[in-house]
């Protein structure tokens, strides 16, 4: 498919890495992730399985100590990323959290079927599928927001925090925008947002419990 | 307000699927209740997925694709599933299970007197993982652990030598604590146990059989 090949030749150009690096790499994941949820495009899959794979075994290597389990994760993974394409949301959160969050799932199932010879799969239900993410801040937040004076809280922020707050709450900026716009790994941005959720909770009198 | 929480390393693992089911269950059980643990483990996730950003270079060459046609050739999406919390009633009382429970099975009440212990059926070998209710006014004497002992306090609340605890508390216990936890309403806890325990108290040492009975 077209699309795809474009993406490819792009990343072939990219060299260094760094910052603008991961988000471009972030951004072509976006959209391979994309085509197989919406045109179950399966040209789009095999990027996603050369970039993935090879990922996921070096994990699985490390997780179960032996080649043959650490394939069957590669195979498991896919699968679900295959089937669950539709259920991952960009403004969410970084592709590859989510991919992460899948692979995690697929290696604790796998785990407990070596050492207990059961067959069930609870790991959707210790790490539910809307936990993965960090997006509750965003939706629990807007709230209180606008029900504070916010530009008194504001000012208590470092510049730096403030930024990212003013960024995702008022311009509406994804957290990959964002991290595109100021230069800065999605990771930045994140643990940015994080802390000045933090202070702006403990000043709204929350407790974090 | 929670004040007790499972330590950095055990949440480390943790976000790393890297703990037994019925820990991992415990933990899950804390985060639902604890937004500082969840945002760590969110944070953790995040680094833990940083490995996958380093470059293609990083990785073996990977040659072999005859896996995406079979994994292709089947069309169907999974739906997105939300987890259903279960309940258990209790001697009337109605309570709502973690939701890292609702797949797992429970084996039927065992009564005591004031105890009554359900088995969490994991499978996990000399990991035990209960769910034990104790009715007000109820104790369990004093007595250490051989192994590690968890306690996550899932409704009402109980007190120690070292103080009370409220629902969300995750309670870890080695050989060196001893403790008797009582209870003025009652409560309901999930508990994991890497050996049973054992009573050190005088008349309590008749109720040794309670060890195997609730951890
Ligand atoms: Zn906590």
């Amino acid at each position: 498919m077209l699309s795809s090949n474009i993406r490819t030749d792009k990343k072939a150009m990219t060299v260094t890495s760094g910052p603008r690096d991961q988000s471009a790499m972030h951004q072509e994941l976006c959209g391979w992730l994309h085509d197989v949820a919406t045109l179950r495009s399966k040209s789009a899959f095999s990027e996603l399985f050369k970039w993935f794979a090879p990922r996921i075994k070096q994990f699985g290597i490390k997780q179960f100590n032996n080649e043959a389990q650490a394939l069957e994760l590669v195979q498991e993974t896919m699968t679900n990323i295959w089937r669950k394409s539709h259920l991952y949301k960009r403004e969410r959160g970084a592709p590859t959290t989510w991919m992460y969050s899948i692979m995690r799932n697929m290696s604790f199932d796998m785990l407990r079927k070596i050492q207990t010879q059961r067959e069930d799969t609870i790991s959707d239900d210790i790490w539910p599928m809307e936990n993965m993410l960090v997006s509750e801040d965003v939706d629990n937040f807007e709230d209180h927001l606008e029900n504070k004076n916010i530009k008194t809280m504001l000012a208590t922020l470092p510049e730096n925090q403030k930024q990212v707050i003013i960024g995702l709450y008022f311009q509406q900026a994804t957290q990959e925008q964002l991290a595109k716009q100021l230069n800065l790994p999605v990771g930045t941005v994140k643990s940015r947002l994080r802390l000045a959720l933090n202070k702006l909770r403990n000043q709204l009198g929350e407790s974090n419990d | 307000m929670i004040k007790h929480h499972p330590s950095q390393s055990l949440l480390l693992a943790f976000s790393r699927g890297q703990l037994p089911a019925s820990l991992s269950i415990a933990v899950s059980a804390h985060t639902d209740n604890c937004s500082e643990c969840m945002h760590q483990v969110l944070a953790l996730q995040e680094s833990s997925a940083l490995f996958l950003d380093e470059p293609d270079t990083e990785f073996e060459q990977w040659h072999d694709m005859s896996m995406i046609d079979a994994i292709t050739s089947d069309e169907s999406e999974m739906l997105a599933t939300k987890s259903q919390a279960s309940s258990v009633n209790i001697k009337g009382t109605e309570y709502t299970l973690p939701k890292s429970l609702s797949s797992v099975q429970l084996s039927s009440w065992m009564k005591l007197g004031k105890l009554a212990r359900a088995k969490v059926d994991l499978n996990e070998g000399e990991v035990h993982a209960n769910l034990l209710h104790i009715e007000s006014g109820g104790t369990i004497p004093q007595h250490t652990h051989k192994g590690f002992e968890v306690t996550v306090l899932l409704a009402g609340e109980f007190h120690d030598e070292n103080g009370s605890y409220v629902p969300g508390d995750f309670i870890w216990l080695n050989e060196s604590n001893t403790h008797s936890p009582q209870t003025t309403e009652g409560c309901l806890c999930l508990t994991v146990a890497n050996d049973a325990l054992h009573f050190t108290q005088g008349l309590s040492m008749a109720l040794n059989p309670i060890g195997k009975l609730i951890y």
